[in-house]
């Protein structure tokens, strides 16, 4: 990960890395890309000029107050939202251009982006045909996500962590190497929490990479190995876990000296 | 593409709104059906024009909700969100609003078939009820079914761009319902002559309704019509943010 912003904490990115590593990164590339991003509403800056660049196998925190311009980041990633200026890419091309984007870019945005009377094995299925998937595929993930036995029901039946994982089955669909998540852990209860965390772990295990937007910082301490921290629009410190925290500091602490200027 | 029909077709089976959609037209057009054939005088109802501009309810009802069915299509996406993981499939939406438009256009046209068979046969049982002698040809029948069941497939298209326009779903149902009931028969009453060429009013001729307008002018006027409001929602979708 590299940013080009200010960054206020000691110790952000940018140290040399083994000649192996660098060799293996530059070969596969960033898995995103994200270059003077800027998207205005009227006067209101909601993003302003956010630089940063994603390795791939890397598990990172996009943290921030509400409002601060994480969701507006990942919907301009993700071919939603136009960037007034600068460039966002993933695996090196706007996701607009992608090929087959859900084969290599897995994404959830709201956690209840679902119909209420059509089941949950219908909305992945509609997806999955869209998407010019086997519809075995829908069954696989399902699986993956513990919701076969919910397949039928109308999501309205469905709580709201089963619509969470229903929501992570419909990003898991195309077997993607990137998952972005915003705010996945809102509202879940405990179990949800640890079942999210085991999963996401899991995943990145497997080699893939995670850009998670969130502001429970306790959980996010737990699962990420990077972290991006952004407030009005503004990215305020990238780097390495560990490193941001060398100091004794937790995340929380660094967290709230950038947001709100309080000293621990 | 065959996919992304296959999606639009699932999408329209696995809700009960095509359903719902459905049974509020029947009950809407055997209603009016009812209440014309019985409110009017036998005079009234006595010629084939008479009985032609009867049937108009049947025409209207299949045109007004094959344009629900296609502005429900994508303002319920919008409504419940799903427009987000739709659009991350298909991140160029024009397939998404091409297959949109191809499904809601056959939902239309059944809507538009059943419309115009269940007017006619609640018309030929009200008639046989009051003694009333049935005007119409087989030739008129065949237009209303075949024009009402084409009026309606250029409505529902229609439909999807000014669902794609206002992206609110009670608004377009509302503004959709204020057009036909509203808008098109008073400002017949304003400006004589105005409202056979509105959309709905184009939609009654092709539909053989009513003959101030040929049936050939009133299917190129909807046409263009549909054309121009599918037109203006495609643009719309392709360019603004999605929330």
């Amino acid at each position: 990960m590299s940013a080009t912003e200010p960054t206020a904490a000691a110790g952000v990115d940018g140290r040399p890395r083994s000649v192996e590593a660098l060799t293996e990164l530059l070969s596969r590339g960033p898995v995103v890309t994200v270059s003077s991003l800027t998207k205005r509403y009227g006067d209101v800056v909601a993003v302003d000029g956010v630089t940063f660049s994603l390795d791939p196998g890397t598990v990172t925190g996009y943290l921030g107050p509400n409002g601060a311009g994480k969701t507006t980041t990942l919907r301009m990633l993700l071919g939603l939202a136009e960037p007034t200026s600068g460039e966002a890419f993933v695996f090196g091309r706007p996701y607009r251009e992608l090929e087959q984007p859900i084969r290599r870019v897995g994404a959830v945005l709201e956690s209840n982006d679902f119909h209420p009377a059509r089941s949950g094995r219908d909305h992945l299925r509609a997806l999955a045909l869209a998407a010019g998937l086997p519809l075995s595929r829908v069954e696989e993930v399902l699986k993956l996500v513990e919701l076969s036995g919910a397949a039928t029901r109308r999501v309205r039946t469905y709580s709201l962590g089963m619509r969470q994982r229903l929501g992570l089955a419909a990003a898991l669909l195309g077997d993607p190497q990137l998952l972005i998540l915003d705010e996945p852990a809102n509202g879940l209860d405990p179990a949800g929490v640890r079942w999210l965390r085991t999963f996401l772990q899991t995943f990145a295990a497997q080699g893939r990479s995670v850009l998670v937007s969130s502001h429970l910082l306790a959980e996010v301490a737990q699962t990420v190995d990077q972290v991006l921290i952004i407030d009005h629009g503004r990215l305020l410190a990238s780097g390495r876990l560990d490193e941001l925290t060398s100091g004794g500091q937790t995340l929380e602490d660094v967290y709230l000296e950038l947001t709100t200027g309080e000293a621990s | 593409m065959i996919g992304q029909l296959r999606a639009e077709l699932l999408k329209q089976r696995s809700t009960q709104t095509t359903l719902l959609l459905f049974l509020s037209m029947f009950g809407l057009v055997a209603l009016a059906v009812t209440l014309h054939v019985l409110a009017l005088s036998a005079d009234q109802l006595s010629t084939r024009t008479h009985q032609l501009e009867v049937f108009q309810v049947g025409s209207r009802a299949g045109m007004l909700f094959a344009g629900l069915a296609g502005a429900i299509a994508i303002t319920a996406e919008i409504r419940y969100g799903t427009i987000r993981p739709t659009f991350l499939v298909t991140p160029r939406r024009g397939p998404v609003l091409a297959a949109k438009l191809a499904v809601s256009g056959l939902v239309g046209l059944v809507f538009g078939l059943l419309a115009e068979a269940m007017m006619a046969a609640d018309a030929a049982v009200a008639f046989a009820v009051r003694g009333i002698d049935n005007q119409l040809s087989g030739g008129d029948y065949l237009q209303l079914l075949g024009g009402g069941a084409g009026a309606a497939a250029l409505w529902a298209a229609a439909g999807v761009g000014v669902g794609a326009l206002v992206r609110n779903q009670v608004g377009a149902v509302v503004g959709l319902c204020v057009w036909m009931f509203l808008v098109e028969s008073t400002s017949e009453s304003f400006v004589p002559g105005f409202g056979r060429l509105l959309p709905g009013g184009a939609g009654l001729a092709l539909a053989g309704n009513s003959d101030d307008v040929s049936a050939v002018v009133g299917a190129l006027l909807l046409a263009l019509y549909a054309a121009a409001a599918s037109a203006a929602g495609w643009r719309a979708t392709l360019r603004r943010d999605v929330a």
